[in-house]
């Protein structure tokens, strides 16, 4: 019989005293022990958020400011409507009108253009689905550099086209599906064979499926040498897009001429926007952090507190049991060490009960306790949305490792004693004379 | 210091505050307690008895004068040597029989050894000696709620006897019994002297418990009034089984 089963002893001779205190404990040593976890689950949730807006905004600042100083021309679209093929079925088509080269000499010569480059578009069937087909230049690679937007940006499978390519085609991946083509395989379209090279990601629900070739190759496929649907006009300057579009419209007031400039704009609103977005998740970041840790220092103190009454209490009420001990010999040491031994020891049986339950309730807990991270919230006009959960919260997802729960018994023990100093001391120097008289 | 003496008080006074007022319950008080006596202190309440059993038992300081308890000087030594005298030389008994509620009779004896820092081994079979030796084998597993109060004081007794001290001071060991656990717990703290020559001083208010010693002092207005020595045996010293 040790110091140690002394302790036990005495603690489990009022049972239901010993196990009330238990439960206070375990309640307040649960919140120590989820909420550091909490905090940096929270704190490194809200840091990607942060992460997230800041990457998408940089993208489309990139994106957007490419594109504002690109003004397409084109002339207005007419409807065909041709008499019915073989199998009766009346094909509408969306015509583009074509432009010749001196189109292209004129957009040239306005002044403060860098590039003009000539872009052909051409709806239409492949065994009665319809297929847009759109041709870029490949003859040019430090244009293709220079103006990556003339490319399919979401790559899924396989390349991207490249200059020097022929006879080889991206396809949109709704039209792989339908033809059941993949990277490597043949696509024909209007009697002629491609190699597919590329899939490209979905653009939206409702986009049209398209295929993207060389403009050599869709003109010598539609017999349209020479001629385009669309010039993509690159000018110097953003400062400069107003004018060179008024001049455009000038030479030739019946084309359509649609500058990028408005989506400047919109970056502006989006950019406040994520700047709105990134100073609320950074005000969420503090936030978490400052009630976290108000809510350990309460849990922390109240634990002690419980610690330090109940063992004031059995001081007081044992104190001719502390008198016979010292009238026995006992050292003050011996008594200290007894004492605190049991507040260390109703600590630790606290512990083991709150990471008991921590392991279960640390997601409910972690989330009632701490601010949400906050998701950012779809961009307006712009239609863009960041982060996992548009306009949402991410719950904050907590476990409980067994580091966790290692400091959660080392936190236990030394609240155990550290709250129970004060009432050992006190009985350790209590006059062993004085404890006997007390009744 | 004489060899036979094991307890020698020169000139003992104690005082202490009572509100604003200073009490002195002893007063150059002059003792001297011969090894393997039974010694009874008598006196009216408020005499100084327990105050001079609480002096010489390390509990209480003295105000002035010497208490020798095998030559050491035990009212010029700190609490940290204090506690030691109490451990090694002095054994308790109360009135109130103070067993450790939540330890069984057995542990109760050995928590005394424990605190001496003997073996477990060691001080498991003395504690059943001891018990047996006060009447209490095979009740060593009851805790003291489901002993009589005479065993409980029985029990008390054997922890005091526990790590062999030079005196055992007994504060009106049958201040709490009926009849026949007065007698049993007396006869039983006689025989111990009798037989094993163990020194005890023992304050009781009863005549009939104090006829069983062989010396009867009369403690009045802090000083030792008067000192009988009465008619019996001396003690045998023998090892054997106090209870017979």
């Amino acid at each position: 019989m040790g110091i140690l089963t002394r302790a036990t002893k005495n603690l489990t001779r009022r049972k239901t005293r010993a196990l009330i205190v238990i439960i206070a404990l375990s309640l307040a040593l649960t919140l120590v022990i989820i909420l550091p976890p909490s905090i940096n689950a929270g704190k490194a949730t809200t840091q990607t958020i942060i992460n997230d807006l800041n990457n998408n905004a940089n993208f489309i600042k990139s994106t957007v400011s490419a594109a504002a100083t690109e003004i397409d021309c084109s002339l207005p679209t007419q409807f065909n409507l041709p008499p019915p093929n073989a199998t009766g079925t009346y094909h509408v088509t969306v015509v583009q009108p074509l432009m010749n080269e001196s189109y292209y000499s004129n957009l040239t010569s306005i002044p403060d253009v860098n590039n003009v480059v000539p872009i052909l578009n051409q709806d239409e069937y492949k065994d009665n689905y319809p297929v847009y087909l759109y041709g870029v230049p490949l003859d040019n690679a430090s244009l293709l550099s220079s103006y990556p937007s003339l490319l399919p940006a979401n790559i899924t499978e396989g390349r991207n086209l490249q200059a020097g390519d022929s006879d080889d085609i991206i396809l949109e991946e709704h039209l792989a599906q339908q033809f059941d083509v993949s990277v490597g395989g043949t696509f024909n379209i209007l009697g002629k064979n491609f190699t597919v090279v590329g899939i490209e990601g979905q653009e939206a629900l409702n986009a049209t499926a398209h295929a993207t070739m060389s403009l050599t190759d869709l003109q010598a496929l539609t017999n349209t040498a020479g001629q385009e649907t669309t010039f993509k006009i690159f000018v110097d300057n953003i400062d400069n897009v107003e004018t060179v579009s008024a001049r455009i419209s000038s030479i030739y007031p019946t084309m359509q001429v649609s500058a990028g400039l408005s989506q400047v704009n919109s970056a502006q609103e989006l950019q406040t926007s994520i700047d709105e977005q990134v100073q609320a998740a950074q005000n969420n970041l503090n936030q978490i952090q400052s009630s976290g840790l108000e809510e350990i220092s309460i849990a922390v103190v109240a634990d002690a507190a419980i610690i330090l009454f109940i063992m004031l209490y059995s001081v007081r009420e044992r104190t001719k049991e502390i008198g016979t001990l010292k009238a026995m010999g006992a050292s003050n040491l011996t008594i200290l060490g007894q004492l605190m031994l049991e507040g260390v020891l109703l600590s630790i049986i606290a512990a083991i009960v709150a990471i008991a339950i921590s392991v279960f309730v640390a997601p409910t807990i972690a989330n009632l306790l701490l601010p949400h991270s906050i998701e950012s919230a779809t961009f307006g006009s712009t239609g863009f949305s960041i982060g996992r959960n548009p306009g949402g919260y991410t719950p904050i997802s907590v476990t409980i490792t067994p580091e966790t729960m290692l400091l959660g018994l080392g936190t236990a023990v030394l609240l155990g004693a550290l709250g129970s100093l004060y009432p050992a001391l006190k009985a350790a120097r209590t006059r062993p004379a004085e404890a006997m008289r007390y009744e | 210091m004489n060899n036979d003496l094991v307890l020698k008080i020169e000139n003992l006074t104690k005082t202490y505050k009572l509100g604003k007022r200073d009490v002195q319950p002893l007063t150059n008080l002059n003792l001297e307690v011969k090894k393997g006596e039974f010694t009874a202190i008598m006196g009216p309440s408020g005499s100084g008895k327990t105050t001079l059993l609480n002096v010489i038992g390390c509990i209480d300081k003295a105000s002035s004068g010497k208490v020798l308890i095998d030559d050491v000087d035990i009212a010029k030594l700190p609490e940290s040597k204090l506690y030691k005298i109490r451990r090694d030389k002095i054994g308790f008994i109360f009135q109130n029989f103070n067993l450790v509620p939540y330890l069984n009779a057995r542990e109760n004896v050995e928590l005394a050894m424990e605190l001496a820092g003997k073996f477990k081994g060691q001080r498991r079979q003395r504690a059943k000696d001891l018990l047996a030796t006060v009447g209490l084998s095979g009740r060593e597993q009851h805790r003291p709620q489901r002993l009589s109060q005479g065993e409980q004081q029985r029990v008390a007794i054997a922890r005091a006897l526990a790590n062999d001290p030079a005196i055992i001071l007994a504060d009106e060991p049958t201040g709490n019994l009926d009849v026949t656990n007065k007698q049993e717990i007396v006869k039983l703290l006689a025989n111990l002297n009798q037989k094993q020559g163990t020194t005890i001083i023992m304050v009781t208010h009863d005549e009939q418990v104090a006829a069983q010693t062989q010396r009867m002092l009369y403690l009045s207005d802090g000083k030792i009034s008067e000192d009988k020595q009465a008619q019996k045996e001396t003690p045998k010293h023998s090892k054997e089984n106090p209870q017979e």
